[in-house]
């Protein structure tokens, strides 16, 4: 053991995690069959996997991700971190270090050997401002990581964080581990020729139509994968996505509550298997808080109690979509008993601008898809009975991130995705100074709680501290949630093995077929 | 002819540095910084200036659209920064397909418009002629995405006889390709073989109605002999055009039609750019596809010139 890991040992409480315990992989009492393959109906074309190339994996990426990578660590069934390239895992006192001891004699598919060494270029990589990565932007909490011998890795971060393990799992952009040697050969071609370590390797793309991920066979987990072989296949359009799994051309699909008549067709046929989860996070939206009129607190508040959201959810998705009062959600272990959600109360909105005295009129961004349209037309309805009238702007996707980073908006939409822990998204969304600090709000309470809930590791702790969190933006009003993340996969009944879909991803490398 | 083809030629060539033009300005002009759609998240006013620099974007639009239109001219019509492929490849990878499907939409169209219109035309106003112009003129107005979705449920999900999405090249397996391609080419073909009709049958009628067809019939000619043989070639000048127009048009047809076959075409490519703001990959194929539409005319133009001696020596 190197001194830095030695160090660490002494001063910090060992999170055990015993070796054997592989509990994602641990299925329900069935018997896994091996053999077979699956067709995997996705949304969107897969881009590529160089993180330098496309900067962010979309939810397509993340399924062919999960089957050709592995990550440090992953998921249990109880959300919990669990091993996976690395064994087990200390921290330091202040949460500031964490080292990671490493699976040994795991090799990449083209007989690069895994280690430390391997990991720390692929994040140096991703960190380095030559390379002007937008992947750098998840990471720059990460101060360095260090490779203080073969099988120890040690992550170094400028804040604490009580839950890295769990915050690191999922199989993104940045966790994802590439083979040094693959990329450097490859150069340009590496993006869409792709080399990892996981359960599968990549042997063929057509470009818009299909990929093939066959079976490793020296995969480091013995016994696994079970299915022969994986196919994706590219189908964006709904309907015929549906289509073709109710006629056995895909085995899985994914699908969203935009598309809540599936949903509930497939509810009732016995054929296919519903996957829902219900992740942490919510679809929420942010008010700029220095400009007018949503300097004043009262244009906020009014706006936010005048939303019906049960209706609204009629109105978007049959209902399927749930209500979010806070930014955590059903799925996440913060649940609170007050919350400080404001209720919904026209009347009292009225009042509020009313008192406010001047006309309330403003623009929201909106994306240019039916789903964003709609949204747009349902609040302005709502907002319009309140007094307030708010003016589409309908921008594409893409022009979002950019028109919010530089605070070019009056009020935009925005995610809390489904991560494992709040920190990393609440923290900066929400603290003075950040980037992602849409709203432009400060307030020491505020800046003190986050602070606090960061460096505490009892759970009960935090959970206060994240619930005095969303009383104190409730009240403030700076963001509202609108509905709570849910993630569905629809499969055929033969399909096996599914895990819950953490982070929206459609994982299949570990399904079978009965 | 020879003389007519140069001359065709040389009207085209303006018409092409046009369209690069306007392709050229169509990209530059879209809202939205590309350096800032590169660098995201990233995207700090240094980070934004420096690859603006980087890429060129910096320099004066006439500036950019000549060096742009000199590497296009060497073939170099440069590389998605998404994903790494230059636009040639991704093109070349996705044309076969597109074209596949526009010449089988056609043919079919043609194999259902061109015997209808011919058999309207032979009892013009008759009953069964009523009734096809009634049904050429609710098929026009069927949007092609729910005339797919309705021909997925009926062949794919309820009859299981035609799969619902997909594609296999024609070299791995000529039958399964067929198998593919037929649902999206009809759903095109359905919305085609309308304009055919109508077009072929009115020209029909009024050919019928030429002495040298009274003639024709006084000489005792059998019926089918005078439609096939003396009213339908030169009623099928307009058609000729029709079918030039409609080529075009399928291109954007394919924009939905392989979006909902899942069919790797140029217009899934072009769907695709549009959504991650790929501005090469846009460009080059907006390019592609004005210079085809522009490649076709002038095929149709030189048809005219074979079926009707008059254009070709500058009477017409």
């Amino acid at each position: 053991m190197t001194n830095i890991a030695a160090a660490a040992c002494k001063r910090a409480p060992i999170f055990l995690v015993a070796a054997f315990a592989l509990l994602p992989l641990a299925q329900p009492a069935q018997a896994q069959k091996a053999g077979g393959s699956i067709t995997v109906g996705q949304e969107l074309d897969i881009p590529g996997f160089d993180p330098l190339k496309v900067g962010v994996y979309d939810t397509s990426t993340f399924t062919a991700a999960a089957a050709i990578f592995d990550t440090l660590t992953t998921l249990d069934d109880k959300g919990e971190a669990a091993p996976k390239l690395a064994e087990s895992w200390i921290h330091s006192d202040d949460y500031k270090s964490w080292t990671f001891k490493l699976r040994q004699g795991v090799k990449f598919h083209d007989g690069t050997p895994f280690n430390a060494q391997a990991f720390k270029e692929n994040f140096d990589r991703q960190r380095d401002p030559a390379n002007k990565c937008r992947c750098a932007f998840y990471i720059t909490n990460v101060k360095e990581v260090l490779a203080p011998d073969e099988y120890t890795l040690v992550y170094n971060l400028t804040d604490p964080s009580v839950n890295l393990p769990a915050v690191i799992s999922i199989q993104s952009q940045n966790n994802a581990v590439h083979s040094p040697t693959a990329w450097k050969t490859k150069g340009d071609d590496y993006n869409r020729n792709p080399v990892g370590t996981g359960p599968y390797i990549l042997k063929s793309w057509t470009a818009g139509d299909r990929m093939v991920l066959e079976k490793n066979p020296n995969y480091w987990d013995k016994g696994r994968p079970y299915l022969d072989r994986i196919i994706l296949k590219p189908l964006p359009d709904a309907q015929s996505r549906f289509a073709s799994l109710q006629s056995g051309e895909v085995d899985i699909i994914w699908d969203d509550e935009n598309d809540a008549d599936n949903i509930m067709k497939a509810q009732k046929d016995s054929k296919l298997t519903v996957h829902t989860y219900k992740g942490s996070g919510a679809a929420v939206y942010a008010f700029n808080t220095k400009v007018a009129p949503f300097d004043d607190v009262r244009v906020r508040q009014a706006l936010v109690m005048a939303i019906d959201r049960p209706k609204m959810s009629q109105a978007i998705s049959n209902g399927l979509s749930r209500p979010a009062t806070n930014p955590y959600g059903d799925g996440s272990w913060v649940r609170c008993k007050d919350d400080g959600a404001l209720p919904y109360d026209v009347e009292k909105a009225k009042a509020l601008l009313k008192d406010y005295g001047k006309p309330v009129d403003f623009k929201m961004l909106v994306t240019a898809t039916p789903r964003g349209r709609v949204i747009g037309q349902v609040l302005q309805q709502f907002w319009k009975r309140a007094g307030a009238n708010m003016e589409i702007d309908q921008v594409d996707q893409a022009t979002i991130p950019s028109r919010a980073f530089s605070r070019q908006f009056q009020l935009t939409p925005w995610r809390i995705v489904d991560l494992a822990d709040p920190d990393p998204q609440v923290y900066a969304n929400f603290h003075t100074g950040s980037p992602l600090a849409l709203s432009g709000f400060s307030d020491p309470e505020l800046d003190r709680l986050l602070d606090h809930s960061r460096v505490t590791a009892d759970t009960a702790a935090r959970i206060e501290d994240y619930c005095a969190i969303s009383r104190l933006i409730n009240k403030e009003a700076i963001w509202f949630w609108a509905f709570q993340n849910t993630y569905y996969a629809l499969s055929s009944a033969r399909l096996k093995g599914f895990p819950k879909i953490y982070n929206g991803v459609i994982d299949v490398s570990t399904t079978w077929l009965e | 002819m020879l003389n007519f083809v140069v001359r065709r030629i040389l009207a085209i060539l303006p018409v092409l540095l046009a369209v690069s033009l306007l392709t050229f300005l169509i990209a530059s002009l879209l809202p939205g910084d590309l350096a800032f759609v590169i660098l995201g998240d990233q995207a700090t006013p240094e980070n934004v200036a420096a690859l603006r620099h980087e890429m060129g974007l910096d320099q004066p639009l006439w500036w950019r659209y000549l060096s742009w239109l000199g590497h296009v001219l060497q073939g170099d019509l440069g590389r998605s920064f998404r994903t790494g492929q230059t636009v040639l490849q991704a093109i070349s990878e996705r044309i076969p397909v597109s074209l596949e499907l526009m010449l089988m939409a056609e043919f079919i169209g043609l194999l259902i418009g061109v015997p209808l219109a011919i058999a309207c035309a032979a009892r013009a106003g008759g009953a069964f002629d009523r009734f096809m112009t009634g049904s050429a003129f609710a098929m026009l107005s069927m949007p092609s995405f729910l005339m797919a979705i309705l021909l997925i449920y009926l062949f794919a999900v309820e009859l299981h006889w035609l799969p619902a999405t997909g594609y296999v090249p024609f070299t791995e397996a000529p039958l399964a390709n067929l198998r593919f391609f037929v649902l999206p080419a009809l759903t095109l073909a359905l919305a085609e073989w309308p304009g055919i009709m109508r077009v072929l049958r009115s020209d029909m009628i009024a050919t019928l109605q030429e002495d040298y067809i009274a003639l024709a019939k006084a000489k005792g000619l059998k019926p089918s002999r005078i439609l096939f043989v003396h009213a339908l070639k030169p009623s099928s000048l307009t058609l000729v055009t029709v079918t030039g127009i409609n080529i075009g048009r399928l291109l954007g047809g394919t924009l939905i039609v392989e979006s909902i076959f899942a069919l790797p075409g140029i217009g899934r490519l072009l769907v695709g750019a549009i959504y991650t703001r790929d501005l090469v990959i846009l460009q080059g194929v907006v390019l592609l596809v004005a210079c085809g539409f522009v490649i076709v005319n002038f095929i149709v133009d030189m048809l005219y010139a074979v079926l009707d001696p008059r254009i070709r020596h500058g009477h017409a």
